[in-house]
């Protein structure tokens, strides 16, 4: 599919797609091409080490690769890290939680009954126009700096989007399966419960990782705006002693976190809805 | 690359929701106020009657008052003025260059993958955890700030054009060969047109992203004014009548963001995919 | 709803049943006072060229759809919503793409009021019955048109529905897929006897399989003519009794007011 452009644009010469060998060329054209992607990391990787080892780079700007692992490992022996790691952790896993059931709830409330939606969706919709960030400083007035403010921020966060895509797929049941239920008498609850709702799946999934990324994205400012423990502490307290070393490793780890996070979640999705056509 | 869809990612989703549930006209609407007022009646009636000296509570007069203020100086429309212009620096500077790079990474298979997957991975981090070390590099004011929101509008912009160009039919592009199309004119009659939803789905988010990065910005990189310091200040004060104002303005300011990038898709692009 | 066959009271009775579409009162209408009988264990196939409203029809008789005038009469009773005793075949297989063949068949089945054993015997009488058997497990995304079609069928039959609808069961299909699945359901309808009532656009699909072919019009949608087919099964496209009825029928077709200045 992507060769389509390349070959109309580039006629005459040869295109090789993803996992393509053999004919196009020699051993050596397909060890470069699986090569490649690596090729800007390890550029980057080189410079890096290059730079600090022979001052290119002041350390104020960009601390040496070997500092930043030392400090990771230091951290990780010294417990440190795990308990950082597992503050954040824990947040997210209640807010998160907490937000999608709730968001699960909602929505198929909203979805099922139109008097429930005429009633909440406008204001559900005037609340939603406000980033999840412009309720920072309310809340932080109404609930104080701690845990609360997390669960409840993250909880907001990912509540919208569960809410919306759920609202969307109950709504959005192909009439034809209302059809097929009606034919063989299905009651409202058997429509609900057997066709309404697993036709909502893949919509709901894709509203849940969705709502994870988000639900991330605001842990980590909070965490930097407002906690003394967790990934984004780390992130402030390393830049405020000038400790990049400290400040790239904890931005590594929230990287690694968030793309893990979002490969299980894409996984899950993949085993609840085999490859549907619908 | 799966990316949710576009109604799900901005506000708009509930928006659109509610207009498909056929409830419309006059006899309909009137349902959608009666949560607000309700809601509305109580908070005046609670501000009312509460120990008055209580910090965390302030009354509908009392924003309402500070409004007026904050318009009348002249100081809502200078933090939003300065918001808003940061913003849209940003997100223009950050939508060119993802065009840019959105079209490379989309037009050639050998920099999608010396690139791609590299951006990949960048694109994992959560935005703000790059906040602190764009501070060190660049300071705390108006240019970290301007750097920051570049990034929050390049990345979908990158992701959506670079998939909206891979993605045009095959199909289409043999009909280009077909008739001998040039490679300008192929570009300019069929890639182009095909991926141009696509490409603006990703112009949509980088600016309603852009918008949220506007507000998360302004809280950490603390010097300057804008409509998120005047919120951090409040918060900060303990001045909950300024909060509470700054988060309607913040609302009010989203919504018409979201309006206007709508009313855009609505009159010339119309995504087929959708 | 037992659906205990008793194949002497399932007449169905069409009573001038019209349809317009609403708030169109100045359109022609879908429907103009249709008339037609329909007796127990028939096989009538209906055909007529697009917007002859025989889709709409079909939908009438199945109840999906209450809002006509005329009346409609099945086993003596008015038909106003849907009934499992009236089964019905869409020309999409609306196969549910989460559960498998063998769930999809017992989708019929759950307000039947049959035990577990009952059903379970059942859906895999029907599975043989369409030539299913060993696909129990697959997802229809797994399954080609027609075999997701014959799941369809064996959903529709599943329950010994009284009648049959068949809204162009075959109309998605390729041309040999098609013509091995009208083998199919003659061969069906000849072990069941179960009343069917055809929709179909293709008049060979039409003479090979009914005992009668009920010509439609389109605007507004009316019976033209009603042929009886009166040849013994299982016929042969290439008979000449066959060739005469069929074109006796697409004759029909050419009404001038349809066709565009050729």
């Amino acid at each position: 599919m992507a060769n389509s452009i390349a070959r109309t644009l580039n006629p005459g010469q040869r295109v090789s797609g993803d996992g393509t060998r053999g004919h196009t060329g020699s051993l050596a054209r397909s060890l470069g091409w699986i090569a490649l992607p690596w090729l800007v990391p390890v550029a980057c990787a080189v410079l890096w080490v290059l730079g600090s080892h022979y001052g290119w780079i002041s350390a104020q700007i960009l601390p040496s690769p070997t500092l930043v692992f030392d400090t990771l490992g230091g951290l990780a022996s010294t417990g440190e890290l795990w308990m950082h790691i597992g503050a954040s952790l824990s947040r997210i896993a209640v807010g998160f939680t907490g937000g999608v059931l709730l968001g699960l709830l909602l929505g198929a409330w909203l979805g099922l009954s139109r008097t429930a939606e005429a009633y909440i969706l406008p204001s559900f919709n005037a609340i939603v126009q406000v980033p999840v960030l412009g309720w920072l400083p309310f809340l932080m007035i109404v609930v104080g700096i701690g845990e609360p403010l997390k669960y409840l921020l993250i909880g907001h966060a990912a509540l919208v989007p569960v809410t919306l895509s759920t609202l969307q797929g109950f709504r959005r049941t192909p009439p034809a399966y209302l059809d097929v239920a009606r034919v063989f008498r299905y009651s409202r609850r058997q429509t609900i419960f057997n066709v309404i709702l697993p036709s909502a799946v893949p919509v709901i999934g894709t509203g849940i990782r969705l709502a994870f990324t988000k639900a991330w994205l605001t842990l980590v400012v909070v965490e930097l705006v407002a906690s003394s423990e967790g990934l984004g502490y780390l992130i402030v307290y390393g830049r405020q002693l000038f400790q990049l070393d400290l400040v790239l490793a904890s931005v590594l780890i929230v990287g690694a976190i968030g793309y893990a996070a979002d490969r299980l979640l894409t996984v899950l999705e993949h085993k609840l809805s085999p490859a549907r056509s619908a | 690359m799966s990316t949710p869809s576009l109604e799900l990612e901005t506000g708009s989703g509930a928006i659109a929701a509610s207009g498909e549930s056929g409830e419309s006209g006059k006899a309909g609407r009137w349902r959608g106020w009666v949560i607000p007022a309700v809601a509305l009646l109580s908070w005046w009636f609670v501000s009312r009657h509460v120990v008055a000296g209580h910090g965390m509570m302030t009354s509908p007069a009392q924003v309402l008052h500070t409004a007026i203020d904050q318009a009348r100086t002249g100081a809502l429309w200078r933090a939003l003025s300065a918001s808003l212009a940061r913003e849209l620096t940003g997100f223009t500077l950050g939508a060119s260059l993802g065009l840019v790079l959105g079209a490379l990474l989309g037009v050639s298979p050998f920099a999608n993958r010396l690139i791609g997957p590299s951006f990949n991975a960048f694109k994992q981090v959560s935005l703000f955890a790059w906040i602190p070390l764009i501070s060190v590099w660049f300071g705390l004011g108006d240019v970290a700030k301007v750097v920051f929101l570049s990034l929050a509008a390049l990345v979908p912009v990158v992701a959506h054009t670079s998939d909206g160009i891979r993605a045009v039919s095959p199909a289409l592009l043999d009909v280009a060969r077909v008739f001998r199309y040039s490679k300008l004119q192929t570009v300019r009659q069929v890639v182009l047109p095909a991926a141009l939803p696509s490409i603006f789905t990703g112009i949509y988010l980088a600016l309603i992203y852009s918008w949220l990065a506007t507000l998360g910005a302004e809280y950490l990189l603390v010097a300057g004014s804008g409509i998120g310091n005047t919120l951090v200040d409040g918060s900060e004060q303990f001045r909950m009548d300024l909060v509470v104002f700054g988060v309607i303005v913040i609302g009010i300011t989203g919504w018409a963001l979201n309006a206007l990038a709508r009313a855009i898709q609505q009159r010339w692009f119309r995504d087929p995919a959708a | 709803m037992a659906t205990v066959s008793s194949t002497r009271t399932s007449d169905l009775n069409l009573h001038h049943v019209s349809k317009r579409f609403a708030g169109d009162d100045h359109a022609v209408p879908v429907l103009d006072r249709i008339d037609l009988s329909v007796k127990s264990g028939e096989f009538v196939a209906i055909v007529g060229a697009s917007g002859c409203g025989k889709s709409t029809l079909l939908r009438l008789i199945a109840g999906l759809d209450d809002q006509f005038d005329g009346d409609i009469e099945f086993s003596g009773e008015r038909v106003r919503t849907t009934d499992l005793a009236r089964g019905i075949v869409f020309q999409d297989h609306r196969l549910f793409p989460w559960l498998n063949v063998e769930q999809n068949i017992a989708v019929a089945l759950k307000n039947s009021g049959r035990s577990k054993e009952e059903k379970r015997r059942a859906v895999a009488e029907h599975i043989a019955l369409v030539g299913l058997k060993g696909y129990e497990g697959h997802h229809p995304h797994q399954l080609s048109g027609g075999m997701a079609q014959r799941v369809a069928i064996a959903r529709g039959l599943v329950n010994r529905p009284k009648l049959l609808l068949l809204d162009e069961p075959f109309g998605a299909l390729d041309a040999l897929t098609r013509s091995r699945l009208q083998n199919e359901l003659r061969r069906i309808w000849e072990h069941e006897r179960i009343t069917m009532i055809l929709v179909t656009h293709d008049v060979d699909e039409a003479v090979f399989l009914a005992d009668r072919v009920v010509v439609m019009q389109a605007r507004p949608g009316r019976i033209g003519k009603v042929v009886k087919v009166d040849l013994p099964r299982p016929r042969s496209r290439s008979d000449v009794a066959f060739v005469r009825l069929r074109d006796e029928i697409l004759a029909d077709f050419s009404v001038p007011q349809d066709v565009a200045a050729a």
